[in-house]
């Protein structure tokens, strides 16, 4: 009984549901103010402190507004999909060790890297599914779009998430973590540049983020979207951004696991997550102010010309150095 | 020609020819015969009783020349110049709306800036048009638009931009015929902020007039005064004193410096860059400030006055204003860097919507879109108007003719503005900066050019030896810009429309008037 009540715990309050909501929130806040910033602008500013509510207002605001159905739209693709697809990235996330173990403590099994790359991949598929079912000729495209460039950049992703798969000797991403005494950053530096970059492209951030180019999709996949629907569509896009900061942490930062100074580890675990989360986030909303937007075409031309055989070379030197190299050193 | 043509010289201010509307083709020929870099800068409709006079300016060598053709009211017709000047087809589809004008052989005689469904035979620039409430039938029932799904039309696609749009900040309707990705045809149906300012010019004085045409647009508001005043001036004979024509050129400079900041920053937003937006707004807030400082008003300047400006500059005021300039001047060398290193807005921006030099000219655009494409062409050079004879400056020109070229142009002229007002403000001459100027102006007329930040800014004004004038035109340079937009996005990729129309710093309420 007493594990029962543990077990709810750690699914709906820490680490689990609440807590990634709340991280969420607090990352979209951070997104957001760095974003400002970086722009000479203030940002969220009064909602709280220093604005760090808004994300939170913002929500609560849309959750109160009319929610529509267009008429042709597909009704029921239409209202599941941006809930089912909010529900499987919280899922995928509740793989990833953030507090020492995963949510679901013992949930952890060889070969999950590869379920929570194909759950990333579900969910980006939801989201087209979701502008394709709104039955608006933006909409539409917007989606078409998402589908071009996910499936782009879906291929590199995950033979970049290879590397340090090899690294560590396994696909389970608790393995992976746990054998960073020395971060995969530093072993396989290319790797990582090349991941972030792909993962750029994967959350359609600038300089890919052409699903949301408002100057020719109006609203893309969200144009037909409001009220409720929408909320879950932002905090689906919100989470998904944790989620692949989540995944760069795990796989190149050597995961929650960092230095102990006293007490529970699982409070450090839980800091050191954190911190570097933000670490990622901040590089990440550093290249999305740098860059213009690039049209679909330069966008794809880059994947398969660029990076998809980049990540091959990569993937072909993490391995040569895994077998080599690294045995006589480390 | 056997007597159909006369020539007054020193008419108009320029050449003025009268010509017999059948001869009209004839003589154009002979102008562009004479001078390959000539084109149109506007048709002016007049209504003369039982006349309506057709006048034809003519851009040729750096001069405008006007031919004169007279129609009868009851079948006025006259045979289109558009195959001889493909520049001339929106001028001739504005006339038949305003005036009734029967273009014979023009290939597209649609209506461009009154509503489909306007009544037949109602005219709105002719002098007997009588528009109430009880004239104008908008049959709304008999237009009532259909619901359009994407057409297809084999393999194209219609698409349509507008009328209300994220990219359009203003509303206007363009029918984009796509082939895949790939745009086939441009379609434009402007007029939906149509005000008719040119009919309202006729019904107040020359005074209130000064405050109409500067609402024509927001942005180059003291452009469109400046023009409106100068040819006024021109029927008066009012000689304007030299420290009212340097206050002017900082002004019209001012306004060039904020447009084009509003530009350079609006193309960010049109190319997913907000960081070059934000940071080129905030630097364009100091201008604004300068602006407000020079005249009271931020926006709308209304600092423009017949015989002069409406407001002294203070002594005190001149080391601010050449503080701003120089801060401006400084940061303008990071948006240069960044305009020519930035690589992803180079591949947004560079070899799209490309216009040839013999396009620019067949087409008669002006202003920067023109300069871009190695066409030099500037009013403030070639019939200096206010300070610009006295003042050094350079004209800038690229020679690529796309997207890129054109922001680039405007980069170089901001720097060329810096030093225009600087140079103004060291050598502002004494004196007085206004001469009373009578409010009832003797029968003439007058056209008057202004090189305003998108281009070149064209007035036509006729008066009747009253205070109110007989009769307003403008024309205005996204007006003449947009043929340009229509034949570059032909043949190039859907995602680059949005980056290509941006470049011509198109102002639908300028064009709509």
């Amino acid at each position: 009984m007493v594990l029962d009540l543990w077990f709810i715990f750690r699914v709906l309050v820490f680490p689990g549901f609440t807590f990634l909501l709340s991280l969420t929130m607090f990352c979209d806040w951070v997104e957001r103010k760095i974003e400002a910033r970086m722009q000479n602008r203030v940002g969220p500013k009064f909602t709280g402190p220093a604005g760090i509510l808004q994300p939170f207002a913002d929500f609560l605001k849309l959750l109160t507004k009319e929610d529509i159905v267009p008429r042709g739209a597909k009704s029921t693709v239409f209202k599941l999909a941006p809930i089912v697809a909010f529900s499987i990235v919280v899922f995928a996330l509740s793989f990833l060790p953030i507090d020492g173990a995963a949510v679901i403590s013992n949930s952890s099994f060889a070969g999950d890297l590869i379920v929570i790359m194909a759950l990333l991949t579900i969910a980006n598929f939801l989201l087209f599914l979701s502008g394709w079912a709104s039955a608006n000729p933006y909409g539409t495209i917007g989606a078409a779009r998402v589908l071009t460039q996910f499936l782009g950049y879906d291929i590199p992703l995950f033979l970049l998430a290879l590397a340090p798969a090899f690294l560590a000797g396994s696909l389970s991403i608790a393995a992976i973590a746990a054998s960073q005494y020395l971060p995969f950053v530093l072993l396989a530096p290319w790797a990582f540049v090349l991941f972030i970059v792909a993962l750029q492209a994967e959350l359609e951030k600038d300089p890919f983020d052409i699903p949301h180019a408002e100057s020719e999709v109006v609203g893309g996949l969200e144009t037909e979207y409001c009220g409720r629907k929408l909320a879950f569509l932002h905090l689906t896009r919100d989470v998904q951004i944790v989620f692949g900061a989540a995944l760069v942490v795990e796989l190149f930062l050597g995961g929650p696991y960092g230095p102990v100074f006293f007490g529970f580890p699982a409070f450090w675990y839980s800091l050191w997550f954190v911190l570097k989360l933000l670490a990622v986030i901040i590089i990440s909303e550093y290249l999305t102010c740098l860059f213009a937007r690039l049209r679909i075409d330069q966008v794809l031309s880059a994947n398969w010309k660029m990076l998809l055989p980049l990540s091959v070379l990569s993937l072909a030197l993490t391995i040569a150095l895994v077998t080599w190299v690294y045995p006589l050193v480390v | 020609m056997g007597g159909s043509l006369q020539i007054q010289p020193a008419h108009l201010g320029k050449a003025s020819i009268q010509v017999k509307a059948e001869s009209n083709r004839d003589a154009l020929k002979l102008l562009v015969e004479a001078d390959k870099n000539a084109g149109i800068i506007a048709l002016t409709g007049v209504d003369l009783g039982a006349q309506i006079g057709l006048l034809y300016h003519i851009r040729t060598n750096g001069a405008v020349i006007t031919l004169k053709s007279e129609v009868p009211k009851e079948s006025p017709r006259i045979p289109t110049i558009t195959d001889i000047i493909p520049g001339a087809l929106f001028h001739e589809r504005e006339a038949a709306d305003l005036f009734g004008v029967v273009f014979e052989g023009h290939p597209n005689p649609a209506r461009i800036v009154l509503p489909e469904d306007w009544s037949e035979n109602l005219y709105p620039l002719r002098k007997d048009a009588k528009i109430d409430n009880a004239t104008v039938k908008c049959e709304s029932s008999k237009s009532k638009p259909e619901p359009v799904p994407p057409q297809s039309d084999g393999s194209l696609v219609n698409i349509i931009i507008g009328p209300q749009h994220p990219a359009l900040l203003e509303p206007e309707k363009f029918s984009v015929k796509v082939n895949g990705e790939i745009v086939k045809q441009v379609e434009p149906r402007i007029g939906y902020v149509h005000r008719g300012v040119e009919k309202a010019a006729e019904q107040r004085t020359y005074l209130q007039d000064v405050y109409l045409v500067e609402r024509i647009c927001g942005i180059c508001n003291s452009c469109h005064a400046t023009c409106f005043v100068e040819a006024v001036e021109k029927i008066l004979g009012t000689q304007v004193p030299p420290r009212a024509k340097y206050i002017r050129t900082i002004i019209l400079e001012l306004n060039r410096l904020h447009s084009h900041l509003l530009l350079l920053g609006h193309a960010g937003l049109e190319i997913g860059y907000e960081t070059l937006f934000q940071y080129m707004w905030r630097d364009r807030e100091p201008i604004m400030d300068v602006t407000e400082l020079l005249t009271g008003n931020r926006v709308i300047s209304s600092a423009i006055a017949v015989g002069g400006v409406r407001r002294d500059i203070r002594e005190s005021d001149v080391p601010k204003i050449k503080a701003v300039l120089a801060d401006l001047k400084k940061k303008m060398a990071l948006y240069r860097q960044l305009y020519t290193n930035e690589r992803t807005l180079k591949m947004r921006t560079q070899n799209v919507g490309t216009l040839s030099k013999e396009d620019a000219v067949k087409l008669c655009v002006v202003g920067p879109v023109a300069r871009g494409s190695g066409v030099n062409i500037d009013v403030r050079k070639e019939e200096p108007y206010e300070a610009y004879g006295e003042i050094p400056f350079k004209l800038i020109t690229y020679n690529t003719g796309d997207s890129w070229a054109r922001f680039m142009v405007r980069i170089d002229e901001i720097d060329e503005s810096i030093s225009i007002i600087d140079y103004a403000l060291d050598h502002l001459p004494a004196g007085p900066f206004r001469v009373r100027a009578p409010r009832v102006v003797a029968a003439g007329e007058a056209v008057n050019r202004v090189e305003a930040p998108r281009g070149e800014l064209f007035y036509y004004v006729k008066s009747n030896g009253t205070a109110y004038p007989e009769r307003v035109k403008v024309r205005t340079p996204t007006y003449a810009n947009l043929p340009a937009f229509l034949k570059t996005a032909e043949g190039g990729n859907i995602a680059d429309v949005p980056a290509n129309f941006v470049s011509l710093d198109p102002c639908f309420s300028c064009t709509d008037r």
